[in-house]
């Protein structure tokens, strides 16, 4: 298993142009960003067109990875999912002209997160166990299947504005319980 | 509604903001909000580090089909790229470039490689470790290096540029650990092209001969990329 220093060194590795870590960074990461690919996408073929799509922005995107500052699957995993929304949208687009969402943050911005430490993963599960249920799926949701408030006010047969609320009161109780 | 007016309802929008629930207006008014206040920044990178770990421990890693690994290098690597200057005849130059004294600024972390590296070399030693890696980005002539094994006690690496069949040409003394950068003469830079890149062990002041008199630890042909 690949530790959080190897796949930083491989990622500034990439940013000199080596090809050897570029196939280690793909070797050791790219199963996940796979993963994410499909979850968000639910479409296999699209998922393989993205994971290329995917590399060949980590591959030109290295340069501005600066080790220290997220974590380096952080910025993977970011620039994955944000690549397979963007695409997701660009489908519904074609049905649904007048969809007004956003393109996805950047993936590198430049303020220092923490860094996450060993056991930060569990602690992340367990403030969104502190979410009710069908909350903490909806944050999920957003995340992991490019929900827009639409779709989960949809899914979860409630106005818009009533749906706004209780994502917004969840996230804030999440950021209380995530940095307390 | 007048969330605008709480300031605890920015942890609520950079959230909305890193999950792309914004319009198109209110993420663009946001994102120049997030340039402007480091605060806010910093409140958009920690939502990105734990959603970004909730995925890493929800969704389950898939191993993709091999054709995709192939298409990937395909498209970044295959195009064969026409050699961004030619190289003249040098030799004889190296001489003059013995004299030139050479330093490697350390660069600390956080300092960006080179933008659009031409040549890259890894420097392996006999086992195959390597040893040091090394781009050269020629818009800015600089050599940028990340050696990855610090000198014993009372020793120094230095590192060689060899081209053919000429003497070795001293680059400098390798920083311990930490990534460097090193202006090259545009004489040694246009020498890269087909060379090799090399360390040796020597005093901490570098060679008294200006040829490598400790044993050459590491070596590496110099990639056109």
């Amino acid at each position: 298993m690949a530790t959080r220093e190897d796949i930083e060194t491989w990622i500034a590795r990439c940013a000199l142009g080596d090809r050897r870590a570029f196939q280690n960074l793909y070797d050791n990461t790219s199963a996940k960003l796979f993963g994410i690919a499909l979850r968000v996408l639910k479409d296999r073929a699209e998922a393989e067109d993205a994971l290329q799509e995917i590399f060949v922005k980590i591959w030109h995107g290295s340069k501005k990875y600066t080790a220290g500052k997220a974590s380096p699957m952080t910025w993977l995993i970011t620039i994955a999912r944000n690549h397979s929304i963007d695409r997701l949208r660009a489908r519904r687009d074609d049905h649904d002209g007048d969809d007004k969402i956003a393109a996805m943050a950047d993936a590198s911005p430049g303020a220092e997160a923490r860094v996450v430490a060993m056991g930060e993963a569990r602690r992340i599960e367990e403030c969104f166990d502190t979410l009710e249920e069908d909350r903490a799926s909806a944050v999920r949701a957003a995340y992991l299947d490019g929900e827009t408030y639409a779709d989960l006010a949809e899914r979860f047969n409630v106005p818009l504005n009533t749906m706004r609320t209780w994502l917004r009161r969840s996230l804030i109780k999440l950021r209380e319980c995530l940095e307390p | 509604m007048s969330e605008e007016a709480l300031p605890e309802d920015d942890r609520a929008r950079a959230a909305e903001y890193v999950l792309g629930l914004m319009s198109k207006d209110e993420a663009a008014a946001f994102a120049e909000r997030v340039q402007r206040d480091a605060d806010l920044a910093t409140l958009v990178a920690r939502w990105q580090e734990d959603f970004a770990t909730m995925a890493d421990e929800t969704v389950e890693a898939v191993q993709p089909p091999v054709r995709v690994r192939r298409k990937i290098e395909a498209r970044l690597f295959d195009e064969t790229k026409t050699p961004r200057w030619l190289i003249p005849g040098i030799t004889g130059l190296l001489a003059g470039v013995l004299a030139l004294v050479l330093l490697f600024v350390p660069v600390g972390t956080g300092v960006l490689p080179p933008v659009d590296p031409v040549y890259h070399a890894d420097l392996a030693g006999e086992d195959g470790t390597i040893i040091l890696a090394a781009g050269y980005d020629d818009t800015t002539g600089e050599l940028y290096v990340i050696p990855s094994l610090a000198p014993q006690e009372g020793t120094a690496h230095e590192l060689w540029l060899i081209e053919g069949d000429n003497p070795p040409v001293s680059l400098g003394l390798l920083p311990e650990t930490d990534p460097a950068r090193l202006l090259l003469s545009p004489d040694v830079a246009q020498s890269l092209e087909g060379g090799v890149l090399a360390v040796s062990v020597e005093p901490p002041t570098g060679s008294p001969t200006g040829a490598p008199t400790g044993p050459v630890i590491a070596s590496g042909e110099i990639v056109t990329l």
